[in-house]
């Protein structure tokens, strides 16, 4: 009964920072900060100790004041003052505990330390803590996706009133992170413009079209900084009054040169909550291409849910494309490709127009630019093998997809057609050269695909004047090295074409 | 980012971690039937029963499983809704044993309990299911089962999905 009565006491006490249920396990990270707390209390209220700590006491410290500053909103100026005065490593380990809290414990974080976190990572800007961007990134990556609740609304507000408050600050020591931020709101506004009748979401809306313009008007090169990806955003937001001098500026003036700047994928994962990401990755890295039907499942009843959350598979896509770039090994490997999981997502995209278009462009936009300099073919290979494996059993998939490519390469920017056409014709040749393909029979000369399709493909090819060898064999068998990635678990795949 | 890609990246070690810390954590594949509460392990739920209508709030079935093997288990009462399918669970003083009209059930019983630990990140097998085997008593020690045949390569409740 004693160690019932213990048990239930550490629940009720774990309250003050996370909700608890009573049959999970105890979160180590909640715990260990607790402990600390509790063991280092009375050290904690002035006046403080002038003797330095070890090593094994400053951590104690960092965890019992981060503890005490979420906790206790009352107290929470003196902690802080207190750990202004015992700093020494410009408060890296103190950011780094932030960081594991937004991780780890974000979700189950109960309101008030919700705001307490949001206020001590002002605390953090002020000082530029080392460390402070990564704890801005997570924090960003916390903003849902086609999430109306007010939890969320209120993060997404506080958030955007933090970065405007801070501009000065940010832009003088972490100009980077105001682009990162930027890239963020770009989207969201995309999602927050298109959606009606929510009338919460008006007040945040306006303080997102500030920060975002005030962006474009005063920052403009650092703005460009963000590459290709911000022609896409920014051409979501074009109907929207307060964008259309800034996109009509951009088209006219800087695109040839922003398309040239391929976009870091550390953008892509700002809209990928951690737990998404560590699913994605154990999905491709971890799960076999046949056993990966309940893990399918399993995410799309966590996270895609409701027409809201389809604007989510934009990100994820482009997520996928370029930020996940499974070993040699994993490829080889039974493990479910990336171009399965692409195509699964696409499948889920099929009601709304809007969604799929914009999934296929986050999909195939490496293809536009690509310079076989500075991109990397592991961007496009997903679109190529998602391609060339449908052809055997859903052609119509490599039908859709081919011709949004090639109605994407006369249409996306007329008047630079040019460098769209040198990009997507680049892929081709890089694709069959580097082995992804083993030639580009596969849809040239393939039975399986209409006429007229691999006419126009022939004379993409032709009016590049791409040196692009047509075999005139009538069947190809894929490289051997996407051989060795399937094996017979694919049901669906035929080894011929 | 070293904090936050060490979380994301951690699901390989959390279970050895566990395994060294905790004593006779087993594997499902290493799991026998017996009288005693003694089993730690750790599965993720593939499946959840809906409770037979006599039992509905009481207790129900779900198929689980982890990189070895697959099993039945018993949630009962709190635990039917405190689990969902895809959750990682941690099960301390377990027993494995014949449940009147239900067969070999994994279970919590009366002095065990089960723990959500994580989601998701376990690459499972769905087949031996150590529920779907048959056991016969050890000649030389009654209270032991050994391995005699299979009854069924996968579950019969929860058969894979198509």
């Amino acid at each position: 009964l004693d160690s019932l009565r213990m048990e239930n006491e550490n629940r009720i006490a774990a309250s003050r920072l996370i909700r608890v249920s009573p049959h999970e396990v105890e979160n180590q990270l909640e715990l260990s900060l607790r402990q600390a707390y509790e063991s280092l209390d009375p050290k904690l209220r002035p006046p403080f100790s002038l003797e330095i700590p070890d090593p094994q006491e400053y951590l104690e410290l960092n965890k019992a004041i981060a503890f005490g500053v979420l906790c206790e909103p009352d107290s929470c100026k003196t902690h802080i003052k207190h750990l202004h005065a015992l700093v020494t490593d410009g408060y890296a380990l103190f950011t780094s505990l932030l960081v594991g809290i937004v991780v780890e414990l974000y979700v189950n974080l109960v309101d008030s330390a919700k705001i307490q976190l949001v206020w001590v990572t002002k605390e953090m800007v002020d000082v530029s803590s080392v460390g402070i961007e990564d704890l801005i990134s997570l924090l960003l990556r916390r903003i849902g996706t086609g999430d109306y609740s007010d939890q969320n609304v209120w993060l997404c507000s506080e958030l955007v009133g933090l970065f405007l408050e801070k501009w000065d600050c940010l832009l003088d020591d972490l100009p980077l992170v105001l682009t990162s931020v930027l890239y963020c709101f770009l989207r969201l506004l995309a999602d927050h413009c298109r959606v009606l009748g929510v009338v919460k979401l008006d007040y945040v809306k306006r303080l997102e079209i500030r920060f975002c313009v005030k962006m474009f008007r005063e920052q403009l090169d650092l703005c460009l900084k963000i590459g290709r990806d911000l022609v896409r955003l920014l051409q979501d937001l074009s109907h929207v009054s307060e964008f259309r001098e800034i996109w009509n500026d951009l088209v006219s003036n800087h695109c040839s040169d922003i398309y040239k700047l391929r976009t870091s994928s550390r953008y892509f994962v700002l809209r990928i909550t951690p737990e998404m990401e560590t699913k994605l990755r154990f999905l491709l890295g971890n799960v076999k291409l046949g056993s990966h039907k309940r893990h399918q499942i399993w995410f799309l009843k966590k996270f895609l849910l409701g027409p809201e959350k389809e604007m989510l598979l934009i990100d994820i896509v482009r997520f996928i494309c370029c930020g996940i770039h499974p070993t040699n090994e994993i490829i080889r490997s039974e493990i479910m490709p990336r171009w399965a999981v692409i195509g699964w997502l696409l499948e889920l995209c099929r009601q709304n127009q809007y969604i799929e278009r914009s999934v296929k462009l986050a999909l195939f936009y490496d293809w536009l630019f690509f310079n076989e300099s500075i991109d990397n073919i592991m961007n496009v290979e997903p679109a190529a093998l998602l391609m060339v494996w449908s052809i055997p059993q859903y052609p119509h998939i490599t039908h859709s997809l081919l011709e949004f490519l090639l109605h994407i390469v006369e249409t996306y920017d007329i008047a630079r057609r040019d460098i769209i056409v040198r990009g997507v014709t680049s892929v081709f040749r890089e694709i069959e050269r580097k082995g992804v393909i083993r030639s580009l029979d596969i849809f040239l000369a393939n039975p399986a695909l209409a006429p007229d399709l691999k006419k126009k493909l022939a004379n993409l090819f032709s009016c590049h004047q791409e040196k692009v060898t047509v075999n005139l064999h009538q069947l190809s068998v894929p490289s051997k090295q996407t051989c060795l990635s399937l094996d017979s678990n694919l049901k669906e795949c035929s080894t011929k074409i | 980012m070293g904090y936050a890609f060490a979380c994301a990246t951690s699901f390989k070690s959390g279970f050895c971690s566990e395994q060294s810390k905790m004593t006779h954590m087993l594997f499902l594949k290493d799991i026998v039937p017996a009288a005693q509460n003694n089993i730690n392990t750790r599965f993720i739920i593939l499946d959840k029963g809906r409770a037979p209508a006599a039992n509905k709030g009481k207790s129900c079935i779900a198929l689980a499983a982890d990189e070895t093997a697959a099993v039945h288990i018993q949630l009962w009462g709190e635990e039917c809704e405190a689990f969902e399918a895809g959750d990682i669970v941690k099960l301390t003083n377990g027993i494995f044993s014949y449940v009147r009209n239900s067969g070999l059930l994994l279970r919590a019983g009366k002095r065990g309990k089960m723990e959500k630990m994580g989601e998701f990140t376990v690459a499972f097998v769905e087949t031996p299911n150590i529920c779907e085997i048959q056991w016969n008593p050890d000649p030389a020690n009654p209270k032991r089962y050994i391995h005699s045949g299979v009854l069924s390569a996968f579950s019969r409740i929860f058969p894979p999905l198509p």
